[in-house]
């Protein structure tokens, strides 16, 4: 009863309590992704004679609500949270089976991974889904008797059931990307709670031969599998994958030292690499930024990491810990594939790069996460 | 080791994997912006600026008085790059009714991995704005719904072309011929002066977006540069008449072809120069091969009768006769133990040599060429223009066949003077008249009156050589002599103009067919000039194999007079009085009028 009436006290609020180089990182990043989502489609939508502002207002939209969501998530104080995740997952995996429902769901680029909405809208409920697990796999993890009490292997396996109902129901669409990054936060928050270092291993050797197997059976579609050779190879096929991969390299390059200036790059407004607004959006900014465009926007997911490792540190309970860890594993995750992918490290997945990429879901997802690292800090000492 | 220190050294270890992550993605933006950027900025140039052929338009051909003969007007090729076709079958539901397209075969042509389909060739500029309004208007409606920006038009991309357009269709369609699918002269003057015509064609680069021109993106590298436009020295009313009159007739003789040529024997300027048959340049299914021939110098003939006013002329011209000179003129006459005859059996003549030309008798030309001898007329046939190209910049002309004197026979002699044995062309042909009618000065004859640049400034074409044949004096007795030709007694009545004095020639010449290599059939012409006293205009009509009636005044003498009328009354010609002094025609007829002569003297005195 107490403690139901210190956290009523803490709900009054005040911005000065929020990690502001945090906020500044995070309203950068959306300021830049702001300017690259118009560049990447106004010139494309233009020679269709059609509104070239059609993606830069909604996008700006998708932030507005973004931002509303995250303030929202900070409002209630985490460890209440706790009482709400069984409804979140629930409504994670509802949605992820609706999506998998001919007629409800769409498919794009041979995934079943969305689910229409009234008025050109459309929500990704993988996207959601990477919350509901992570507060999920916190909530059980942290939920222990003692403190000082490891987690047990009990509570791990618990973990990673809570987390492969999600998993293969993602993986069904299929949707790799978002699979290895739900994995890696998974691992990840198995890691940091420690739990034997066995698991963690183990999990990473399940990871590589699960994507191995996965690949050789078929369970992947045959475009997840071309997208993973023409890694090795990007000019095998150069109308294809292996064509995105090496036009995505190509017009990062052209932009050299200082950018093509924005709005300028003419690989960008000739679109020759696809989809560049939302999954190859670094190219953007790549080619019209260039590098000193590019290293800003390295440098502000630094910032990100590091304060999110600060607040994981700062934080007095395992379950804001974990939390953070797993917002980190999944940020930084993403981040890696997106941008490695980008510049021909990793192979091609299609997720989107946080708080830059055009895609509401996504959008709303990561200000969400942002807001429940808010959330740990105002709480925390 | 406490809970929390696992956890703390855990987030330590992630932290420092996170920064040796973050260096390297530093690491390799350093390799591809910095240290490689120049050879990715190199693929970029090469991928991105497309360079396409700007067409330059062709120039177009008038006729001496500015009206258009030849055109080209802007026109608009449509490709489509067949990977960027989202939709095919919803693309051809909307693209293939504007253009008149069959929609299954558009599918066809939309679907696939070409970058390259050309899906229609010179539609109007406006077609292809219908074209992109209906596919903007399409896209706007399909982004409204799920998923509509893959499921937008793209793909179709516009290319300047020029269609060439003949206003005058059939009018001139020998004469100014047409050009191939390429866009070079095939024929006519498209062909013969088709180095002037075409233009330069610019090069011009655009950048390219997945095979898309994004618009505004177009840069013109290399201008194209228009072709310069040509002004003809035919007048397009005179060719009317001309193509009206020649069509008629062949079709009415039922001959192989026809010509007709009018031209100013005072600059060699051709007012007109019809064929037939003919075609409509605007109707490709009107063309065939033959057709696309002109016929006036592109066909050789052995000119007869026409030949024997270039025999007299030189005996004249030598002094060796008058037109009132005596012959005695047999039905037959053996040379080089081959026997030739005159076209109708008749007791021996007496004869003058007006009498010679106008009755055109073959024993009677032999006997003039005999006193000529074979130097003398070889060298007024080479100075009258036989067996050299005339230049009159029509396309494919021939030179005709005049064979030097070291390779005559025995027969050569006496078969040249009356017109056989050697071959012309119409134009030539015409041009010997030209000679006459011009007091002796042949003016090479031209269908090039001269240029015109892309502002419109004239340029006239340097005037045409000119070559003195014969005096004045033997070209005035020549055409003296000629008119009697139309008169009632002559070979072409029908040639015959009221209020005019008209001179000409008749010819009917057996034909050499190649095919069979003997004579069949016949060239039937007349070439004439008026006014006889100063002749303003020669028009030539050669008829070529007609069926049935042969005589070249017959067939040819009622087209002469048909289109010199309408020549003479279009340049406002003033009639002239009818010649009081005939030219006597036989011995007789010559006495009577010396008798009569004498007479009026006494009486005067």
């Amino acid at each position: 009863m107490s403690q139901s009436v210190k956290y009523r006290a803490d709900r009054r609020l005040n911005l000065g309590k929020f990690d502001n180089i945090l906020n500044f990182a995070v309203i950068g990043l959306l300021a830049i992704g702001t300017l690259l989502v118009y560049a990447g489609t106004r010139e494309w939508f233009r020679s269709y004679g059609l509104d070239p502002e059609y993606y830069l207002k909604r996008h700006s939209i998708n932030i507005v609500i973004g931002v509303l969501l995250a303030y929202g998530t900070t409002l209630i104080d985490y460890r209440l949270l706790r009482a709400y995740t069984p409804i979140i997952w629930l409504a994670a995996v509802v949605g992820l089976v609706l999506v998998l429902i001919p007629g409800i769901g769409s498919e794009i680029n041979g995934a079943r991974a969305w689910i229409a909405l009234p008025g050109g809208f459309q929500i990704q409920p993988a996207e959601l889904a990477k919350i509901a697990i992570i507060v999920g796999i916190a909530m059980i993890l942290a939920d222990r008797d003692q403190v000082d009490q490891d987690p047990s292997d009990l509570d791990v396996l618990k973990a990673l059931a809570i987390s492969a109902v999600p998993i293969l129901l993602i993986v069904a669409q299929p949707d790799l990307g978002t699979v290895l990054i739900i994995s890696a936060a998974v691992v990840a928050m198995i890691g940091a709670s420690g739990a034997r270092a066995i698991w963690v291993v183990g999990l990473l050797l399940l990871g590589v031969v699960g994507v191995f197997t996965a690949v050789q059976t078929g369970a992947v579609n045959e475009y997840q599998v071309a997208r993973l050779q023409s890694f090795v190879d990007p000019n095998a096929d150069p109308q294809a994958t292996g064509y995105q991969l090496r036009q995505s390299r190509i017009t990062i390059g052209s932009g050299g030292l200082f950018g093509k200036g924005l709005f300028e790059g003419p690989q960008t407004n000739g679109r020759f690499v696809p989809e560049q607004q939302t999954d190859f959006i670094f190219t953007v900014a790549g080619e019209e930024l260039g590098f000193v465009g590019g290293s800003l926007i390295l440098f502000l997911y630094f910032l990100i990491f590091l304060r999110a490792f600060a607040i994981c540190k700062r934080s007095s309970d395992l379950f804001g810990r974990l939390v953070c860890i797993g917002v980190i594993a999944w940020f930084g995750f993403q981040t890696f594939e997106n941008i490695g992918m980008a510049m021909g490290l990793m192979p091609m997945t299609g997720v989107p790069l946080p708080f830059l990429s055009y895609g509401g879901s996504s959008m709303f997802a990561n200000l969400i996460g942002i807001g429940l690292l808010q959330n740990v800090y105002a709480r925390s000492r | 080791m406490n809970q929390d220190q696992i956890v703390q050294d855990r987030i330590r270890k992630v932290v420092a994997v996170l920064i040796i992550l973050m260096m390297l993605f530093g690491l390799r933006l350093i390799e591809i912006q910095a240290i490689r950027a120049q050879e990715y900025v190199e693929k970029v140039d090469i991928e991105l600026n497309k360079s396409a052929t700007l067409l330059a338009p062709r120039g177009a051909i008038f006729d001496k008085n500015g009206v258009e003969l030849a055109r080209s007007i802007s026109a608009i090729n449509i490709a489509v790059d067949q990977t960027v076709v989202n939709d095919p079958i919803n693309a051809a539901k909307v693209v293939a009714p504007i253009l008149g397209l069959s929609e299954s075969e558009l599918i066809q042509n939309l679907t696939g991995q070409r970058r390259y389909v050309l899906i229609a060739k010179d539609v109007e500029p406006s077609k292809w704005r219908d074209v992109y309004a209906a596919i903007t208007a399409y896209n706007i409606e399909i982004l409204k719904t799920q998923e509509g920006i893959s499921k937008r038009i793209g793909g179709f991309v516009p290319e300047r072309s020029y269609i060439r357009e003949y206003p005058n269709g059939k009018l001139s369609a020998s004469l100014v011929g047409i050009i191939n699918d390429q866009g070079v002269g095939a024929s006519g003057i498209e062909s013969s002066l088709n180095s002037i015509l075409s233009g330069i064609n610019g090069k011009y680069v655009y950048a390219n977006g997945r095979g898309n021109i994004i618009p505004g993106s177009e840069q013109i590298r290399t201008e194209a540069k228009s072709g310069t436009s040509i002004r003809l020295t035919i007048d397009r009313d005179v060719q009317w008449v001309a193509q009206n009159a020649i069509s008629q007739a062949v079709a009415a003789a039922r001959a192989e072809s026809g010509t007709v040529i009018v031209m100013d024997p005072r600059t060699g300027h051709i007012l007109a120069q019809a064929s037939a048959p003919t075609f409509d340049p605007n109707d490709s299914e009107s063309i065939t091969q033959n057709k696309l021939r002109n016929p006036s110098v592109q066909e050789v003939y052995e000119p007869g009768s026409i030949g024997k006013v270039i025999t007299v002329a030189a005996a004249l011209q030598e002094k060796l006769v008058t037109p009132d000179t005596v012959f005695t003129i047999p039905y037959s006459l053996k040379v080089a133990g081959e026997t030739f005859r005159d076209h109708e059996k008749h007791p021996p003549q007496r004869l003058t040599t007006t009498g010679l030309l106008a009755v055109s008798s073959n024993t009677g030309s032999i006997k003039l060429g005999q006193s000529l001898g074979k130097d003398a007329l070889y060298n007024y046939l080479k100075k009258f223009g036989i067996g050299e190209n005339t230049n009159s910049k029509l396309p494919g002309e021939s030179a005709g066949i005049l064979h030097p004197v070291k390779d005559w026979s025995g027969t050569s002699l006496p078969t040249i003077a009356f017109g056989q044995g050697y071959s012309v062309t119409a134009m030539q042909a015409t041009s010997v008249f030209a000679t006459i009618a011009n007091d002796g000065v042949r003016v090479k004859p031209t269908i090039l009156a001269g240029l015109v640049d892309q502002t419109g400034k004239f340029t006239a074409s340097e005037k045409s050589e000119s070559i003195q044949v014969l005096s004045q004096q033997t070209a005035q007795s020549l055409r003296k002599m000629m008119e009697s030709v139309v008169s009632p007694n002559g070979t072409a009545p029908s040639a015959a103009i009221d209020g005019y004095r008209v001179a000409g020639k008749t010819g009917t010449a057996e034909r050499y067919n190649s095919n069979c290599g003997c004579y069949s059939g016949y060239t039937a012409s007349f070439i004439g000039f008026a006014p006889a006293d100063q002749p303003k205009y020669v028009v030539n009509v050669t008829i070529q194999d007609p069926k049935g009636m042969h005589w070249g005044g017959v067939l040819a003498g009622p087209v002469f007079k048909k289109v010199m009328s309408f020549v003479l009354q279009n340049e406002r010609i003033k009639p002239t009085p009818v010649s009081e002094t005939h030219l006597s025609l036989t011995e007789a007829a010559l006495k009577s009028k010396i008798l009569a002569n004498k007479n009026s003297k006494k009486a005067g005195a």
